[in-house]
């Protein structure tokens, strides 16, 4: 029997191997590394971002299919109760059409006062910077603030605006506690609020029109009118189009000043969608109801940022 | 481009009655603060205040505990954003400079948080927070935006632009990984970072509704629901001056900063337009 010896390696060599074998280890390690490093980097982001964005929002809608509020403390499964429920209550509707109106309301007037202003403030004018911060400061003050002043403002019979709108012939108006006047009151406040905040993004979309199309325009004769609407308006017409979807989620998104200026009222003339969550949620501790609204905010604004995108991408012009 | 006299005067005319109708309010509510009390009860409005008086700033630090109130403002704005910039500096490096597996599904997922209102999950986040025993807690107040899909969209784009020659010579002199980041990427991208600070801070600093929701006592509360829960109490409702005066002290330090960095303040909400 030609008993194979076991095979017998001189020192160096194991060592040699052993050493070879480290090396693949620590490369093997550092390929890993390699791998497992943007996860790494991602990963404070996508745990905050997992527990206070994307669990919230898939919850919200298993809630929504839950009875769950003071009468009925334990959760009981309703399926679709509370959608059905929000669509046959008058007031979930009233809140909706108080939400568009509100958009409409804000959304020409702001893209017009913002475009208007923008291009006058692009002039190239002497007191610009103090023109710009005049505009733009309502921007940074908190809304709550901006609350407090327009309160004191629309105030019956010592505010300003009764007193020059008396002055005008117009009788003593109790602005905020108006049916007819309240939403709009709202409507001004946040016109006010963020104009300026507009008016920047139309300039920065304005600066980025190259100047030599103007050039040229003035050599052909065009008339300021003519380059306004030849040049100017089309190929502003993606940042239009983005300030307009931002207002229309903003409109959607108001909060504050409902809760410091009219709580809803008169009537629910002013009940917007989040203040009506909240109602709904923290005052009367309907949360699977809430939660079935919210999910309603959620699609439509999720919604409108689609279509903002697939417009944007396909139709606008891009310089 | 337009050079004649007439238009210029035109657009002096046009911005100052712009700017007198956004500037007014704020005026009148600054010569309030300054009046006695029973001095704006009168039907003809007096613009300037007959007894000017410190009264009404004395009077809020004594109906809240306005101090306090500051200091939670502080610590919940810089809280977060000391914070956010550890998470977006790292989310946005590996986005811009890393290739991985999945990259542009998570990047899909995190630019979710852009496209919700914040308003929508509140509940959630509420029961959430309220089930770790953080409710009425800074902490509570500060964590929903600890990760910001805007800053690292941000930051993304100006580490996209780093050249790559620039890594790799970086990288041949032992200036890789990491160290390529707080050496060379974190220093490139100041500007970026500035943009997005002004932005978190006066997002932050504003913020009414969630330390609403989330707070119960005065332990926790931030300025502006301090200013909007005076505002309800018979003491607040009833007298406009303290009001005012208590507006003004919220508003005072942000805008003297405002006045101060105009351009960069400008400058960062242009591309928070953008960006969002």
């Amino acid at each position: 029997m030609n008993r194979m010896a076991e095979p017998k390696f001189p020192a160096s060599v194991v060592t040699a191997t052993r050493v070879v074998g480290a090396r693949e280890r620590v490369r093997s390690r550092r390929r890993v590394m390699a791998l497992a490093r943007p996860y790494l980097y991602i990963l404070p982001t996508f745990f905050f971002l997992f527990i206070f964005t994307h669990y919230p929002i898939l919850k919200t809608f298993y809630l929504s299919l839950f009875k769950w509020n003071l009468a009925t403390p334990k959760r009981e499964f309703v399926g679709l109760n509370n959608y059905l429920q929000a669509g046959s209550t008058p007031l979930f509707w009233q809140v909706l059409q108080n939400n568009v109106l509100y958009a409409v309301g804000t959304i020409p007037i702001s893209i017009a006062l913002a475009l208007g202003l923008a291009l006058l403030i692009n002039q190239k004018i002497r007191g610009l910077a103090i023109y710009r911060a005049a505009l733009f400061y309502p921007t940074i003050i908190p809304m709550a603030a901006a609350a407090m002043i327009w309160l004191w403002i629309l105030t019956p019979s010592y505010g300003l605006v009764n007193f020059y709108g008396k002055a005008l012939g117009l009788p003593d108006i109790h602005w905020l506690g108006h049916s007819r006047f309240a939403l709009w009151a709202l409507v001004l406040v946040g016109v006010w609020k963020r104009l300026g905040h507009y008016m920047v993004i139309f300039l920065a979309g304005l600066q980025v029109i190259p100047e030599h199309l103007y050039e040229a325009a003035i050599l052909e004769g065009a008339s300021p009118w003519q380059r306004f609407w030849r040049i100017t308006f089309p190929l502003l017409s993606p940042t239009t189009f983005f300030v307009a979807i931002m207002a229309v989620i903003d409109s959607f998104q108001v909060i504050d000043q409902v809760y410091l200026m009219t709580q809803g009222g008169p009537g629910n003339n002013t009940n917007l969608f989040i203040f009506y969550i909240y109602q709904n949620a923290f005052r009367f501790f309907d949360m699977g109801y809430a939660s079935a609204v919210s999910g309603i905010l959620f699609l439509i604004l999720l919604g409108l940022t689609v279509l903002a995108f697939g417009i944007l991408q396909r139709r606008v012009h891009y310089a | 481009m337009h050079s004649r006299p007439l238009w210029r005067l035109t657009v002096h005319v046009l911005l100052f009655l712009a700017a007198l109708v956004v500037v007014v309010p704020f005026v009148w509510i600054v010569l309030t603060a300054f009046k006695e009390r029973n001095e704006v009860f009168s039907l003809i409005p007096q613009w300037l205040p007959a007894h000017p008086t410190l009264k009404n700033f004395w009077g809020v630090l004594d109906a809240m505990p306005f101090w306090r109130y500051y200091w939670n403002t502080l610590v919940v704005a810089f809280g977060i954003l000391g914070v956010q910039l550890v998470t977006i500096t790292l989310a946005a490096y590996a986005f811009a400079r890393m290739e991985f597996w999945g990259r542009d599904l998570l990047f899909i997922l995190l630019l979710v948080q852009l496209m919700i209102a914040p308003q929508s999950t509140v509940i959630q986040n509420y029961l959430t927070l309220t089930s770790l025993g953080l409710l009425d807690t800074r902490l509570a107040i500060m964590a929903p935006y600890l990760a910001s899909a805007f800053g690292t969209f941000l930051l993304r784009q100006t580490f996209k632009g780093i050249p790559k020659e620039l890594e790799e010579a970086a990288s041949l002199d032992g200036c890789g990984g990491l160290r390529f980041l707080v050496y060379v990427a974190i220093p490139l991208a100041v500007p970026g970072y500035l943009a997005f600070a002004l932005v978190s801070l006066t997002y932050h600093w504003n913020e009414f509704f969630w330390p609403l929701v989330i707070t119960e006592t005065s332990k926790a509360r931030t300025l502006t629901l301090g200013l909007g829960i005076f505002a309800q109490t018979a003491e607040g409702s009833a007298d406009w001056t303290m009001l005012m005066a208590a507006t003004l002290m919220v508003v005072a330090v942000p805008l003297l900063l405002f006045l101060v960095f105009q351009r960069r303040f400008i400058n960062s909400f242009m591309q928070s337009g953008l960006g969002g």
